[in-house]
């Protein structure tokens, strides 16, 4: 699916895709920004002696956002399925929209 | 006129009004308290209070120890880790492996063992880590078998290696990867898990290459046995068309357990890439890599940290329980040795057993061998004393389990046929809860065999009296972390 031109043969935008395209995006902004925040509050020394990374910094940061994405996946697949255990159809997606 | 003067108050009484005590007493404070004179607690209070103390002292001295024996370590090894480290560059990276320890129902106890002592340090010095556990016995042999044969098959171009959508800079070449790997390391946690190990490279460098599904030879198997066969068939179960909707099953009916697997369309337009001339030569001959014969030579494999470790279950191990309890701060030393000997990475080369060989691997009871004691193949040998008594009774407890379980699917079996040929009506009580049906009951009695026989597999792997495996390849090509030649931290020495 094309977001801005993929719909107009069907007469006009289908502005509920738009919307929630968006929505989704945003999802996947905010769960990009929280993660940097907090793996950077984890790992990474606000002294910034260096320009690089050290290597306990990449360590840190790779395992970081390794157990950020599986917990997301987690909780994603938990949330989906109380949505439909609860009768709704659920979200369809998880938290990050994947 | 006399003059009677007032009577002067006694001395003592005079001098007890003065002062702090003339103070606290003026504002209520009782005087007893001043008189109160020190005296020791009864013999009971005396008990009480020391042996409190000290254990209380024992455990707070034990526990600040272990925190700067584990400091100690941490500083040593921290410049490691402050290294800047460019954007492309990756890590050292290590594989811990972690079996399950017989008689334990925790099976990742081997796993925390290396959380809680080794894995402070390696975080110290910038090592990756990923960890391999098995949840029942033998699952950790074939997880390392069937990563070997991956390989294998990956080298014999007969799979494509796993390859990102999208291609990313800091994607190694399989070289490169493979380089990766061999300066990694191996962690090996405790004897069942050395054997395990053992027991799965022998299999995955020995075993055909060619894609099993064990589920469905099983299957198959199972369907011959003829256990659950009817003991007088009066007509064959395919042709019943009158039977509407009722599940009869044939052996057809039973649920595939084979998957889709995008490795056999691969497998057509697979290219080969360049190899050792044994494999090469094979490559030609056979798609699905059934023929091609296993290595004569094995190449070099990462060194191995062989880290000691005991589980300790069951009663007759409290008194040793509660002694390790006062005192982990020998665990935490053997555990930063263990980190430290991996970080610094001095190896040597494994001490091989001088003995025939063993390319049958079969599983006699009675394959003792006489051992040098130096062999690496002895490693941790005396940790398999501290098995619970309980695991010499696994195999009879499965087949205990075995029989039962047969005497009881038998009786549903016969139940589900009668119901499914409608030669009676269903109970009430089937109505409400239905039995099982016939593809049911095969379906389940697959899954407890695979349970059953992969726990038999595991159990003859790691079970005492069976050594480790090996093969006459495997020499030469391990090497293991050996204690480094420069001087050990001032922990060292003892804790």
């Amino acid at each position: 699916m094309s977001f801005f031109g993929g719909s107009r043969n069907g007469g006009g935008l289908n502005n509920e895709r738009i919307e929630a395209a968006m929505h989704e995006m945003e999802m996947i902004t905010d769960v990009f920004n929280r993660m940097v925040s907090s793996c950077h509050a984890k790992c990474v020394n606000t002294r910034y002696a260096d320009a690089e990374l050290s290597k306990g910094e990449s360590v840190c940061v790779d395992r970081c956002i390794g157990k950020y994405f599986e917990a997301n996946k987690l909780v994603g697949e938990t949330l989906n399925s109380t949505a439909q255990a609860a009768g709704g159809g659920g979200m369809g997606s998880s938290p990050m929209g994947m | 006129m006399s003059i009677s003067a007032p009577p002067l108050p006694p001395p003592t009484a005079l001098s007890r009004k003065f002062g702090l005590r003339a103070a606290f007493e003026y504002t209520g404070v009782p005087l007893s308290l001043f008189e109160k004179r020190p005296k020791l607690p009864s013999r009971n209070w005396l008990i009480f209070l020391t042996v409190s103390s000290s254990l209380l002292g024992y455990y707070v001295y034990d526990r600040r120890e272990c925190k700067l024996i584990r400091q100690d370590y941490i500083d040593r090894v921290r410049p490691l880790s402050e290294e800047p480290m460019g954007k492309f560059e990756l890590p050292r990276k290590v594989v811990v492996y972690g079996a399950k320890w017989p008689g334990d129902e925790d099976w990742d106890r081997g796993t925390r063992y290396f959380r809680k002592y080794i894995k402070p340090i390696l975080v110290a010095a910038a090592v990756d880590y990923k960890i391999v556990a098995g949840k029942r016995h033998g699952d950790l042999a074939t997880r390392v078998a069937n990563d070997i044969k991956d390989q294998r098959r990956i080298d014999a171009g007969l799979d494509r290696p796993w390859e990102s959508p999208m291609p990313l800079p800091s994607k190694l070449s399989p070289e490169a990867e493979r380089h990766r790997q061999l300066e990694g390391g191996i962690i090996l946690i405790g004897r069942p898990t050395f054997k395990e190990y053992m027991a799965g490279f022998c299999r995955g460098w020995t075993e055909s290459l060619e894609r099993v599904d064990y589920e469905e030879i099983l299957s198959r198997e199972l369907q011959n046995d003829g256990k659950f066969d009817e003991p007088d068939v009066d007509e064959p179960p395919s042709p019943v068309g009158d039977i509407d909707e009722e599940p009869l099953p044939t052996p057809s009916r039973l649920p595939p357990s084979r998957r889709f697997s995008p490795l056999g369309v691969m497998r057509d337009n697979a290219r080969i890439p360049p190899q050792t001339s044994l494999t090469a030569l094979n490559v030609g001959t056979s798609s699905a890599g059934a023929d091609i014969v296993p290595p004569i030579e094995i190449p070099p494999q990462p060194p191995l940290l062989l880290v000691p470790f005991v589980n300790l279950v069951g009663w007759r191990l409290i008194p040793r329980l509660i002694w390790d309890f006062f005192n982990e701060r020998h665990k935490v030393k053997a555990g930063a040795e263990a980190g430290y000997k991996l970080i610094k990475n001095q190896t040597r080369p494994f001490v091989s057993p001088g003995r025939t060989p063993n390319e049958n691997l079969s599983f006699s009871p009675n394959m003792e061998l006489p051992r040098n004691s130096q062999d690496d193949l002895e490693f941790d040998r005396v940790a398999e004393t501290y098995y619970p008594p309980s695991t010499s009774k696994i195999l009879a407890r499965i087949a205990e389990a075995r029989e039962e379980y047969y005497r009881t699917a038998l009786e549903k079996l016969k139940t589900a046929r009668v119901l499914a040929r409608r030669e009676r009506e269903p109970t009430a009580d089937e109505l409400k809860n239905p039995p099982p049906t016939e593809v049911e009951i095969h379906d389940e009695r697959l899954k407890k065999e695979v349970r059953w026989r992969g726990e038999e597999m595991g159990w003859n792997v790691v079970k005492p009296d069976v050594p480790v495996h090996w093969d006459p390849r495997m020499d030469g090509i391990f090497k293991v972390f050996k204690d480094p030649d420069l001087p050990l931290p001032k922990f060292s020495s003892g804790a």
